[in-house]
């Protein structure tokens, strides 16, 4: 009864983390923050799995003499070893485009930068403009 | 068993804290520090979860060297986040429901620890025996993740290649250009008012 209710509780937690994960990816405009929101969603994906992995009592999975040990299961702790390398990877091009957008942009607001695109489009709108009115004259 | 849930949800419950922490600050050194601890919370987490290779993956991987790619980002960016709270509402909506239907949804999921549950059945006895009398490797998941898999780790190396090629052509030519920047302010401010 108790582990059962423990269990639910593991759970929810693990997805309102994965939602908290989203909403800071989808809901703030600092680009620093979409990206250490993308790394709190993939740390709580993978403490689904690796929860997925446990049984209880087991050991883990390293092998000993015994032939009757009972062992948590390896598997999705190798893909999760390799997932947590891609993630790192992830992060860093992630935070190198974000260093780009700073020194091209000035900033790492999202509304910002699009503010700025506005104005850049609005300009070259009205240059075309011009241009042309020259060219018809 | 039962101390072993106990310290499971108690350190799933700090990580909750860590999050709702994530959600509120607005200074970045801060942000980067407590991902760095929600990193090493979880590290601790998989180690009461049997997993001690990504434990010690994630401890130093996932909170040495991603805070460390944070710290030098950092030194770039701007060390305050903008408070804007428009267009919160809807984000906030979906992020809500969602996970409303994911928690109804783990109540179908198998309880933990169980050893009946389908994900230990399938091939994972094989790989247990095989390490032991085909591969001899003593660590399961290091002859799986090498051997039996180890065209999965092949790509995972492609994959982290192309990222390290990625970011030398994104930063190769990043110089920090303030002239053009405070032209484009300039504009900004001139059309707005």
């Amino acid at each position: 009864m108790i582990s059962s209710a423990m269990g639910i509780w593991n759970y929810c937690i693990v997805f309102i983390l994965m939602m908290i994960g989203l909403f800071l990816v989808i809901g703030r405009k600092n680009f620093l923050k979409k990206i250490v929101g993308l790394t709190i969603f993939q740390t709580s994906v993978f403490l689904l799995y690796i929860t997925f992995g446990k049984i209880t009592g087991a050991t883990p999975p390293i092998l000993n003499e015994a032939l009757d040990t009972v062992y948590s299961n390896p598997l999705p702790h190798v893909l999760i070893l390799t997932a947590i390398v891609v993630g790192v990877a992830t992060t860093a091009l992630g935070l190198s485009l974000v260093l780009r957008i700073n020194s091209e942009y000035g900033s790492i607001e999202e509304d910002d930068i699009s503010a700025q695109d506005l104005v850049e489009y609005h300009d070259e709108i009205e240059t075309s403009k011009e241009f042309n009115t020259k060219f018809i004259k | 068993m039962i101390s072993e849930l106990l310290i499971n949800a108690f350190l799933v419950t700090v990580m909750l804290a860590i999050a709702i922490a994530l959600l509120k600050t607005r200074t970045v050194i801060f942000t980067v520090i407590l991902t760095s601890a929600y990193s090493l919370v979880a590290a601790l987490m998989f180690i009461t979860l049997d997993a001690v290779d990504v434990a010690f993956t994630e401890a130093s991987v996932g909170a040495g060297i991603s805070t460390i790619l944070f710290l030098a980002a950092m030194a770039y960016l701007p060390k305050k986040e903008e408070e804007n709270f428009s267009n919160q509402f809807l984000p906030a909506l979906s992020c809500i429901i969602l996970g409303a239907i994911l928690i109804w949804c783990s109540y179908d999921l198998p309880e933990i620890g169980l050893i009946s549950s389908p994900i230990h059945q399938h091939i994972v006895p094989d790989y247990i025996l095989g390490s032991r009398n085909d591969i001899g490797i003593p660590n399961i998941v290091t002859s799986v993740l090498a051997s039996y898999r180890g065209y999965d780790t092949f790509g995972e190396t492609i994959v982290v290649f192309t990222a390290g090629v990625a970011v030398l052509v994104l930063l190769q030519n990043n110089k920090k250009n303030p002239k053009n920047t405070k032209s484009k302010i300039n504009k900004i401010d001139k059309k707005v008012g």
